[in-house]
């Protein structure tokens, strides 16, 4: 079994159904279905093999048919398919051959009720990249318009309308006359021909701009369109194409002014707006066409009151926006965030009724913040992943459930977009059952002054992951800053290690308060104050029974009874300094990974207080199962390796057994900076059964723009992959570090790493989707009828065959 | 009928913070019980320069319960009423004594008020007119208690420092009995809350006598030994219990057991000098019900609060000055201490006014006045239009919540429209400076703080430099204020230098800063002292 999940919600504008009671939203590779009501996931339209692009729903030919659920969709694969997604159903696959960037169906929206029975042609308009022209053709000049006949399954003929440099936006006008692309300063409008024929003369007209142009929309009944531009003005062309769409050929040239229109360009007027302070991302005439929505990378959505250039606001989103789509439901639209969620707004009052959360994007911080760990922490019972976020929150993520939990907001703040980054939350751990969280955050001083560093403990509600505030600590170490935090496995001590050269065990003092209910009321004191040698304490970690606390001191590992406070012993030494440190389950193993110029992964027997083994890796993670003795880190691949071996990928999962340093399995992985690992336990309802047998423990990945897959390390297609492999492996590693320990007389015979080594017969073995697994997933009731499946199951292996002969 | 228009649920995603000061940290102690809540409660007041010691305090049973003071050669009359309004100024006075007043009594009706003085007299005022009614003469020494029996309102009880104790007829001003038996001062006494008869005294013949008027030639029927000479004695509302108070302790006795001990309350530091009933409300499982304590006080300025149901000490408090009496009113809404240097500390309580007390009862009896009928709204009326917007919700009922409006302190207000200077001046002028340090730290966060700085006017400026010269060396807030004084002097080095009053701050500012240096340098060598002595402990 495999579960992705994570995927952006916010690639492209997402569509709502005829009843405006779905919501289809481009997800990677399928098309997500959700409930607008719940704002929960119905179903998924999975064939795309690459990103999906566009999703278009049939707008209904009559009231009658607004239950009907079609839609067109378009991919980076070169397809455009038609589905049935109530059912959900493929009905019919296009292939064009050409990466489509987008597409827009300008015509079924003026075809009237009584033509259909004519049957009419049905074009799209669709953005591609030429891919062979590259010989003649400047590079620049590689992404086209072409027009699709999606009747007859083909691009007409040779028909361009015109080129770009970059994949650019179609804009179709709401009433289907016109389609229009921004291009830099510059705006392109062509009218959609009348007529359903083939190679009808698609005439164009362009306006002109000083600013880069980002974003047009088209008024849906007069003859207005909008612009905004990168300074954030928003431009309004009144009567556009009065002399070159005009309907009979007579010219009328007159000669009047046109206040604000550029370069002779064919407009009766253009008016200017300037409320945006950044770049203007939405613009939506509302469907009456009395007023127009804006927003931007500010994050406040703008009504314009068309005629009067009044303003309403929705102000403080927190995220800038990316997409604002109207509903056939006048009382619901909805807004894409760059944060990966969806806000359904109440219309007219834009009250924000449902948001279907997508996982949040990585937070990019300043610089010198780097290096302080990915702000990622498991929670391995309830399998929900806390991520710190942008807006100062740790966002609760279920990973079985792919949707997002709830939102704790660490620090007292709201995050605007665009600020200048000052407070940052730096690291957050969760106990073992999850029931308590502590972060800590930085607040960043202004020329030396006001700095502060905060130590926050957290205990769960009764359910759903609220969080409240049991204790604050300002300035636990002074003013250096943390650089681990970690739980006792029982839940009531915390270890706090900092670069000042100390770090500090944490008690929690429950008091419990009868009052109406049980009420527990923790509260964390300093129970112990630790030190070695002034060493800047980098990593710290509790042994699985809780008896032996693991504190990295730079390159040293020093080993504490935390009840006691009582130093027991220290552990050699490496080359630079540990970041991470982990106990290796119930084995008497640690593992110890540091990074810098001599990255290592270094295993450590507890029994012997000695080195067992270690490889020359930069570890990205390390997670380890709680009751088995293996671990999984993930590896970075050395920049130096070719790109074309791991196609993309640049990292590798390596599980191993504490004991043996020859990894039971790899798998290769993209976007494994900033990545992070974590074993989950199995809670057999949440886990369909793969053979009648539940998967002892779940592996669960998340790459470094926070998409997941969750995957049984221990499954047998898993193992096929990875023995084939193991020779890979032996050639990329396996080197002593020097003789200090006597390990390389151990470990002498094993090969010597050579970076240069040109056979590295890496094959990508990251599991590929397998469609014959998920056709069948799902409740029953949503389940296509079985003759259907059957052919599409059948079908999937087929194509399996095939892409293996290739 | 009431209209109730359901919003649909939305969701914020952005919240309003106000700029709140860092949260300081809580003591190490037991979290407060309902109990010392109960006590710290009451709101206090002082009553400041009376002269010489409170000998005595003492409620009036009828309500809203005044209270007297005994202190030097006059009684005060208190209204209870008038210090929750902050006035503690008495009522009235009587000073019609020619010595040092010892001790008060209240009729059980309030309307009389017997007063004892050191020449040995026992007065009888009317509290309204406070003319003295009665002259009880015939201690031949100072008279050192004097109380009315709760059940009797015509005699009077008295004792001194002839050791005889006195039992008179108020209104003959004659002498019923003479109980002989003490063999020192007698100090105190109380009378039966149950029986008319019933009486003790307390000597400092480290005795304490039950007298009965009922028995034949002024025996006494029971006496314990307190062990020290005895300061205080009450009955316990049961009427079946005593304690009494000397030395270091407060004893309760077992009258109907014979005079056995109960417990033993040792928890004062030194001599107990009064004790009273003192009573609360507890609250288990909804229903509620009166619970006694008594309430000791002692010359080390220790109230204590015992529960000599669990026989604990629920509850103390410090007083500044030696104790010297304690009341608490019949309502459980004021509790007075008097001190030894003429300060009398009044806590008062706030609460339902119609809390009754047990051995008071209604004098007036017109307690039920019938209130006018209320006339139906007729549309006619303006307030028709206004029914129903101040009903209180019935059990059951569905409420609409409206969302509680956040209160923005004017900084918050001036920091929400960007206005950091603006903000910063504000709270600076309100004298805060908690608030100020955290409006500071919140521009940092917002990188404005150092902008706002080079912007503030002279004025202004002073205004900053005053407020860092004060508090630049507090150890709280030291690790910003002194980075930021730092930057201040550096940027508006020329302002200051052409400004005299700004020079004046800085000369304030640089002699904090010397002190603290000094404060410093003594705090190193005390751990240069104690460093080694903490090695060689540390050794061992």
């Amino acid at each position: 079994m495999m579960m992705r999940g994570g995927r952006s919600l916010v690639s492209s504008p997402p569509a709502f159904s005829n009843d405006a009671k779905k919501l289809l939203v481009c997800t990677s590779n399928t098309v997500s279905v959700f409930s607008t009501a719940t704002g929960l996931q119905i179903t998924s339209l999975e064939g795309h093999t690459a990103l999906v692009t566009s999703v278009v729903v049939v707008p209904p030919s009559s009231p009658a048919a607004k239950v009907l659920c079609y839609c067109w969709t378009a991919s980076l694969d070169g397809t455009i398919r038609y589905w049935d997604f109530s059912v959900p159903e493929l009905m019919k696959t296009i292939d064009i051959r050409v990466p489509i960037f987008n597409m827009v169906i300008p015509s079924f929206l003026d075809i009237p009720a009584v033509d259909k029975g004519k049957h009419q042609d049905l074009f799209a308009y669709v953005f591609t990249e030429d891919t062979k022209e590259t010989q003649e053709k400047t590079k620049a000049l590689r992404r086209q318009i072409r027009k699709c006949n999606l009747s007859k399954s083909r691009l007409v003929g040779r028909l361009i309308l015109g080129e770009t440099k970059k994949p650019e936006v179609l804009t179709v006008s709401p009433s289907g006359k016109f389609f229009g692309i921004r291009n830099k300063c510059k705006l392109h409008i062509w009218k959609v021909p009348d007529q359903g024929s083939e190679h009808a003369a698609v005439r164009k007209i362009t306006l002109h701009h000083t600013k880069k142009i980002t974003v047009i929309a088209f008024h849906p009944t007069q003859r207005v369109i909008a612009a905004g531009d990168v300074t954030g003005r928003i431009l309004t062309w009144r009567g556009f194409g009065n002399i070159a769409f005009a309907e009979n050929q007579k010219l009328i040239n007159i000669q009047e002014d046109k206040p604000g229109v550029r370069d002779n360009d064919d407009a009766d007027s253009c008016s200017t707006w300037h409320w945006h302070s950044a770049e203007v991302n939405v613009l939506s005439f509302s469907s009456d066409g009395a007023y127009l929505y804006s927003g931007g990378k500010e994050g406040v959505l703008v009504v314009w009151q068309l005629d009067t250039g009044k303003k309403k606001f929705l102000p403080r989103i927190g995220s800038p926006l990316l997409y604002f789509i109207d509903s056939p439901d006048p009382t619901l639209s909805a807004i894409s965030c760059a944060d990966n969620q969806i806000h359904l707004l109440k219309m007219p009052s834009m009250g924000i009724l449902k948001t279907i959360s997508g996982i949040k994007t990585p937070c990019c911080y300043p610089e010198m913040c780097k290096g302080l760990g990915n702000g990622i922490a498991f929670d391995q019972t309830a399998g929900l992943v806390a991520l710190r976020t942008e807006n100062y929150c740790i966002q609760f993520y279920s990973l079985f459930d792919d949707r997002g939990i709830s939102e704790v907001h660490v620090c007292e703040r709201n995050h605007q977009p665009g600020d200048d980054v000052t407070v940052i939350v730096t690291a957050v751990a969760l106990s073992v059952d999850g029931s308590l969280m502590s972060t800590s955050e930085v607040k960043l001083a202004e020329e030396g002054i006001g700095g502060l560093v905060c130590l926050k403990f957290w205990q769960a509600g009764s359910q759903n992951k609220e969080f409240s505030l049991s204790t604050i600590v300002y300035d636990p170490h002074r003013d250096a800053g943390i650089s681990a935090v970690t739980f006792h496995p029982s839940g009531n001590m915390v270890v706090s290690s900092s670069f000042g050269g100390d770090f500090k065990i944490w008690r929690c003092n429950n008091d419990i308060i009868q009052n109406d209910q049980m009420h527990q009321n923790f509260s964390w004191t300093c129970h112990a104050v630790g030190s070695y040698k002034k060493r800047p304490m980098t990593a710290a970690a509790f042994s699985a029974d809780g008896s032996v606390l693991a504190v990295a001191a730079e390159t040293l590992i020093t080993l504490w009874n935390p009840y006691k406070n009582v130093l027991l012993a220290v552990l050699g030494e490496t080359l630079t300094p540990i970041v991470n440190l982990s106990f290796l389950g119930k084995s008497d193993n640690l593992a110890a990974a540091s990074c810098g110029s001599n990255p290592q992964l270094s295993v450590w027997s507890m029994s012997k207080l000695s080195l067992s083994w270690s490889y020359k890796l930069c570890i990205e993670a390390v997670a380890s199962a709680v009751d088995s003795s293996s671990f999984a880190a993930l590896a970075l691949l050395p920049e130096s390796s070719n790109e074309t071996t791991f196609k993309g990928r640049d990292g590798v999962i390596l599980l191993y057994n504490a004991t043996n340093p020859v990894p039971t399995a790899i798998w290769s992985v993209k976007k494994a900076k900033g990545g992070a690992l974590g074993f989950l336990q199995v809670n057999p309802s949440s886990v369909e059964e793969v053979d009648g047998k539940t998967p002892e423990v779940l592996l669960a990945y998340m790459s470094g723009d926070h998409e997941y897959v969750v995957f049984d390390p221990y499954c047998k297609d898993a193992h096929e992959v990875s023995i084939s492999q193991k020779e890979g492996l032996s050639s990329l590693e396996l080197k002593g570090q020097g003789g200090q320990y006597g390990y390389a007389s151990i470990y002498g015979e094993l090969p010597e790493f050579d970076k240069k080594s040109p056979e590295t017969p890496w094959v990508p073995s990251f599991p590929s989707e397998r469609p014959w697994e998920t056709i069948f997933s799902g409740s029953s009731h949503n389940l296509p009828p079985l003759t259907k499946l059957c052919s599409a199951f059948l079908e999937s292996l087929l194509e399996k065959r095939t892409a293996a002969v290739e | 009928m009431a209209e109730i228009r359901a919003e649909e649920q939305t969701l914020a995603i952005s919240k309003t913070f106000l700029i709140k000061p860092k949260l300081k940290p809580k003591a190490r102690t037991l979290p407060q019980t309902p109990e010392s809540k109960y006590w710290s409660s009451f709101k206090s007041t002082q009553i400041p320069n009376l002269i010489s010691s409170i000998s005595s305090l003492s409620f009036s049973p009828s309500p809203p319960h005044p209270f007297a003071a005994a202190y030097s050669a006059s009684v005060s009359l208190f209204s209870p009423l008038s210090l929750s309004d902050g006035d503690v100024s008495p009522s009235s006075t009587i000073s019609s004594f020619s010595d040092v007043v010892s001790s008060i009594s209240f009729r059980s009706d309030g309307l009389l008020l017997a007063a004892s003085d050191l020449s040995g007299l026992v007065q009888v005022f009317d509290v309204k007119s406070r003319t003295p009614l009665r002259r009880l003469r015939s201690h031949t020494r100072p008279v050192r208690f004097v109380k009315y029996p709760v059940l009797d309102k015509l005699h009077l009880l008295s004792g001194g420092d002839d050791a005889v104790v006195k039992f008179w007829d108020v209104a003959g001003e004659s002498v019923v009995l003479d109980l002989m038996g003490h063999k020192d001062y007698v100090r105190c006494g109380d009378c039966s809350p149950v029986s008319p008869d019933l009486f003790v005294t307390g000597s400092y013949d480290h005795t304490v006598k039950v007298w009965d008027v009922r028995v034949e030639d002024s025996r006494s029927v029971l006496e314990v030994n307190h062990g020290k000479p005895v300061e205080d004695v009450i009955y316990l509302p049961s009427g079946g219990l005593i304690a009494t108070a000397g030395g270091n302790s407060v004893k309760i006795w077992d009258l109907i057991g014979g005079g056995r001990m109960v417990h033993s309350m040792e928890s004062h530091n030194k001599t107990v000098t009064s004790i009273c009933v003192g009573r609360i409300r507890k609250e288990n499982c909804g229903d509620e019900s009166m619970e006694d304590r008594i309430l000791s006080v002692g010359l080390d300025g220790y109230m204590k609060v015992f529960d000599y149901g669990n026989m604990k000490v629920t509850h103390s408090m410090r007083f500044p000055a030696p104790l010297m009496s304690v009341g608490f009113s019949p309502d459980c809404r004021t509790r007075v201490i008097g001190t030894s240097n003429g300060i009398i500390f009044a806590g008062r309580r706030k609460g339902k006014e119609n809390v009754e007390s047990g051995g008071g009862g209604n004098v007036l009896g017109f307690e039920s006045i019938s209130e006018p009928e209320r006339r139906g709204l007729r549309p006619t009326y303006f307030r028709y239009f206004h029914r129903g917007q101040s009903e209180k919700p019935v059990e059951g009922d569905y409420l609409v919540m409206r969302n509680k409006k956040v209160k923005l302190a004017e900084h918050d207000k001036l920091l929400k429209k960007f206005r950091h200077k603006d903000a910063l001046v504000s709270v600076l002028n309100k004298k805060n400076r908690e608030n100020v340090v955290a409006v500071m730290e919140e521009l940092v966060t917002r990188k404005k703080l150092l902008k706002c700085v080079s912007n503030l006017d002279a004025d202004e400026l002073g205004l900053l430099l005053t407020f860092l010269s004060k508090n630049a060396t507090m150890p709280r807030y030291s690790s910003l204020l002194m980075g930021l004084t730092e930057k201040v002097i550096e940027m508006r080095a020329e302002d200051i230098r052409s400004s005299d009053p700004l020079k004046g701050h800085i000369r304030n500012l640089k002699r904090s800063i010397e002190e603290e240096l000094r404060i410093q340098h003594s705090l190193q060598e005390i751990q240069g002292i104690i460093s080694p002595l903490l090695r060689i402990a540390g050794r061992r």
